[in-house]
Order: structure tokens, then C-alpha cells, then sequence
């Protein structure tokens, strides 16, 4: 089945160690290959600081993998890579820049057309729900909103895949919901392919159609679940709540 | 799904600002109070806030060694202008070099850290001898006053930003070092840098009325000085309140301008 997709990012036995207190190097990513195919909305999940981090930085460029490597689109990603748009755990809204001066970092460090790169903006900030918020700075936005500017900036910067590094981790549960939500909603109007970290079996189980299962600290693939049920998906589903189930018991326990 | 924006409750705010506002002239008031109490028993000595201003009103209707009080004031701010512009265009490229390169960091850093604990007044001397008591010597004595917390700031505001922020910047298209600077470390650093440079201007009118003190024939420090000489009291205290609200009004200049350059910042 997975023959007819095209394979967008492969990521062949990658490794990182860290030193420890002791000086001691330690594993935080081990052995890893996975493939990335086009389109799809793949989750990456396992518990927290189990190494998915230090994994989505060597696949955004932004860390050197000790062993292995990283090919987005047949070209080997050694360097901070733009053409992966990276939604940011901590947001990374720079609180210098207005909504909009903050959506269109990207194309204007490209020395893009402003008029091509405002229209495309506006077209996102639309899509995220922050019309008439352009012109607000960071500050004055709640939690929520500020990452949904975090992922018009990645839109808006038109990459080949986008990285999602536990948007909605610092998000209370009311609006974490309304935002997973949200992605989905966007996924069907503008499809991409998106890699999704997250610790949360629901929000998983919700948003991906692959699912990554990882190993506690450090990080190995311990399943990998197609998750074949329609999208919206309705959580009190039973194939849902069996996954669910499933997948939970497999989990490992963050300690 | 559309966001309403809310509006700040401002009835909340009414209420509790206006006491707020009302607060500090009620101790300003208690100081010119404390003011009368003690100048009462000696005037001589300790002239009343009503003779001080007497003679503020006088010094500025006749001139006093060929300026009148605003013209006093007046020199004092053109040489601490003259060299804080000097600070800040030598002090701030300075200062971010020793905090974005290591080179830079490693020798022209390590010299300064060595500078550094020096106090500003221990420099007069030397700047007398080296340069005399002219005008040279005393933009000089000032720039080194308000080169240092500019330089020592904008290099820790480059420290200190969020490496969150240089990775926000490599991952979408700020691609070379320029960039990097430009639209990431600098604009980041901006409000420490800022904080710096409201250091050198407190620096700046401190060793303006030292150095005007030593030698000068004109200025506020100049005033006072020519107050202590010939015992008068009251002019020595006219210089004072002068330098006092000189000092005041140039805060207020710079927070304006702060407030123009960092709108983001809340802290101002």
C-alpha cells in the first residue's frame, strides 16, 4: 500500500548522543529511518523529553545528527533548512514584529515581492482566524492566537513540509482542542505534508493519518499505526477508542 | 472562526489610576514641606524653596559669566549631547562586535572588562593632564562615562537573546550572518541596548557637573561650583534644582523615544 506514495523526506539510521552530567556520552535519538510521504499528516508520538525534539531539529537542519542522515527531496539536509516551515513549541513569535511583519519574516528575508508575499499572508491570517489582528504585536494576544500566527508564518513561508513541534503543548485543554481543530480544518483547505510531535494520544489519534510511536528516552520507533478512520473523526468512535486504547498500553511511561 | 477583540476594562483602571496620579504630588509636596521645616532655623545656610526660587527667577533674567540659568543649562546639555551621540555611535557597534564575535570578544572584551571597574571620576585627572581643562577634555571625560554601561549593555543584550530566536530566524530564510544581525540580534538586544544608554545619560550629566566643577566658565556644574567659592548658598541650590530637572527632562526625552523605537516593549 505504501508503494503508491511518494516518499517526500527519509531519514536513514539517524543517532545523537549528548554528554551526561557524568561526562559520559548518552543516546538521545537511536538508530532512527523513517520515510516521509507526500501529503501526509504523520504524528510523531511518545512521552515527553523521550528525544522527539532533538529528532525534529536534525530533521530541520537546525542540529547535526551524529550518525545517519536526512533527504529532503533527493537533497541531503546538512544546514538549517527554510523549505521546512517549523511551528515552534514556544511559539518563537519575534515580539519585535506585528502579526503581519511577523507572518511575512520569511518571504521578506527571501526578498520576496511585498505584494506577492502580503496577498499570501492575508490569505493564511484569514485562514487562522486572525483577520483584523495584523497590526497587534504579540504581546497582546492570548496563547492560542499566538500560535496561530505561528502557523500562518509557516504557511506563508510556502515550505515543501511543515514541522509542528508540539504547537499546542502549552495550550489549556479547551483551547488545544479548538485548535487541533483548527489544523484540521486547514490541512483540508490548503494539504501539505506535515510532521506532527505531540505527547497527547487523542490529539494523535485525532490529527494523523500515520502515527510514529516512540520508546522513552532514548528515542526509538516502537509501532508505527495507519490510522485508517475518515476525517473529522469523532473521538467516542470505536476503532477511535480502541486505537486509543491500544496505543496507550504500548506507551511508555515518562518518568 | 473569527477572534473578537476585547477591550481593556476601563472603568477598573480609572479607578485605581487617579490615586495613583495623585500620590506622587502628594510626596513632593511633603518634601518642599520637610524643605521649609529645615531651611526656617538658618537662611544662610539652608535658604528657604521660596528664596531658591527667587533666585532661579533671578539667574534667569541676568546673566551670571555671560549666560543666563537657561543658557547655563543649555551648555551643560550641549556637551552631554555632544558626547553621548559619540557614546552611542562608537559604544553600540562596540558593543554588539564583542557580543556576536568570539574574535572580538576574546581582545577587544577582555581590555574593556579590565577598564572597566575603574570609576569614571578616577578618569578626571588623567583627562586634565592628558587634554587640560578646555572643551576637548571635557567631551572626553564624558564620552568614557557614557561609553561604558553603553558598550557593556549592548553586549549583554546580545548575550542574552533566546537562542529560540536565532533558530526562528536560520529557519525562515534569514540566511547569512548580515541577516541574522539585522533582523534577529539587533531589534532582540534593542530594549537592553536602550537600558544602556539611559545608564550613559545618567553617567553623562553626573560627570558633566564634575568636570564643569574642576574648570569651566560656564555650565551648571560651573554655577555651582562659583556658588561654593563666594558662599552663596542660594546659587549653589538654584544649580542643584536646575540639574535636577534637567536630569528629569531628558528621562522623559528618552523614554519617548524608547517608546517610539520599542513599541513591543511593556516594560517601559
Amino acid at each position: 500500500m505504501e508503494q503508491k506514495y511518494l516518499t517526500r523526506l527519509k531519514i536513514s539510521n539517524i543517532s545523537k548522543s549528548f554528554p551526561n552530567k557524568e561526562g559520559k556520552r548518552e543516546l538521545a535519538v537511536d538508530n532512527i529511518s523513517l520515510d516521509v510521504y507526500d501529503g501526509e499528516f504523520l504524528v510523531l508520538l511518545g512521552p515527553g523529553r523521550c528525544g522527539k525534539s532533538v529528532l525534529l531539529n536534525m530533521i530541520a537542519g537546525l542540529m547535526k545528527p551524529d550518525e545517519g542522515k536526512v533527504v529532503l527531496d533527493g537533497e541531503e539536509i546538512t544546514k538549517p533548512n527554510p523549505q521546512m516551515g517549523m511551528v515552534f513549541q514556544k511559539t518563537g513569535l519575534l515580539p519585535w514584529l506585528t502579526v503581519m511583519d511577523n507572518i511575512t519574516f520569511g518571504p521578506r528575508q527571501r526578498g520576496e515581492s511585498k505584494k506577492i508575499y502580503t496577498e499570501r499572508a492575508q490569505k493564511y491570517i484569514d485562514m487562522v482566524g486572525l483577520t483584523g489582528f495584523e497590526k497587534s504585536y504579540p504581546y497582546q494576544l492570548s496563547g492560542g492566537m499566538k500560535q496561530r500566527v505561528g502557523i500562518a508564518r509557516a504557511y506563508t513561508n510556502e515550505p515543501k513540509i511543515l514541522i509542528m513541534d508540539e504547537p499546542f503543548g502549552a495550550l489549556d485543554a479547551q483551547t488545544r482542542y479548538s485548535m487541533e481543530q483548527e489544523v484540521q480544518n486547514i490541512v483540508e483547505k490548503d494539504r501539505r505534508t506535515i510532521i506532527f510531535v505531540t505527547n497527547n494520544i487523542e490529539e494523535a489519534l485525532m490529527l494523523g493519518d500515520r502515527i510514529i510511536l516512540f520508546t522513552n528516552y532514548p528515542a526509538r520507533i516502537k509501532k508505527i499505526y495507519d490510522v485508517n478512520i475518515s476525517k473529522p473523526r469523532d473521538t467516542m468512535d470505536r476503532t477511535f477508542l480502541m486505537l486509543r486504547k491500544e496505543i496507550s498500553e504500548n506507551t511508555d511511561l515518562a518518568l | 472562526m473569527r477572534i473578537k477583540k476585547e477591550k481593556i476594562s476601563t472603568e477598573y483602571k480609572m479607578k485605581y489610576s487617579i490615586w495613583y496620579h495623585v500620590l506622587p504630588f502628594l510626596s513632593i509636596g511633603l518634601l518642599i514641606a520637610v524643605w521649609y521645616l529645615g531651611s526656617s532655623s538658618n537662611p544662610m545656610i539652608f535658604p528657604t524653596p521660596n528664596t531658591v526660587l527667587r533666585r532661579m527667577i533671578e539667574l534667569s533674567q541676568n546673566k551670571l559669566s555671560g549666560y543666563t540659568l537657561i543658557g547655563h543649562m543649555g551648555v551643560s546639555l550641549l556637551r552631554v549631547a555632544v558626547s553621548l551621540g559619540l557614546a552611542i555611535i562608537i559604544g553600540v557597534p562596540l558593543g554588539v562586535l564583542i557580543g556576536w564575535s568570539r574574535g572580538v570578544r576574546a581582545t577587544i572584551g577582555a581590555v574593556f572588562e579590565c577598564i572597566r571597574p575603574i570609576p569614571m571620576l578616577a578618569w578626571i585627572p588623567l583627562m586634565v593632564m592628558w587634554f587640560g581643562i578646555g572643551e576637548k577634555s571635557k567631551i572626553i571625560m564624558i564620552f568614557m562615562a557614557a561609553l561604558m554601561p553603553i558598550v557593556v549593555n549592548s553586549y549583554t543584550g546580545i548575550k542574552m537573546i533566546s537562542p529560540l530566536y536565532l533558530d526562528v530566524g536560520k529557519m525562515f530564510n534569514a540566511s547569512t550572518e548580515w541577516q541574522l544581525l539585522r533582523s534577529i540580534v539587533l531589534p532582540a538586544a534593542l530594549p537592553t541596548i536602550f537600558a544602556g544608554i539611559r545608564n550613559a545619560t545618567s553617567m553623562a550629566l553626573m560627570v558633566v557637573l564634575a568636570a564643569e566643577m574642576i574648570a569651566a566658565r560656564a555650565g551648571l556644574g560651573f554655577l555651582i561650583n562659583r556658588g561654593m567659592e563666594v558662599f552663596d548658598v542660594s546659587l549653589v541650590m538654584s544649580g542643584m534644582v536646575a540639574i535636577g530637572v534637567t536630569g528629569a527632562l531628558v528621562a522623559v526625552l528618552t523614554n519617548f523615544i524608547e517608546r517610539k523605537l520599542c513599541p513591543w516593549n511593556r516594560s517601559i
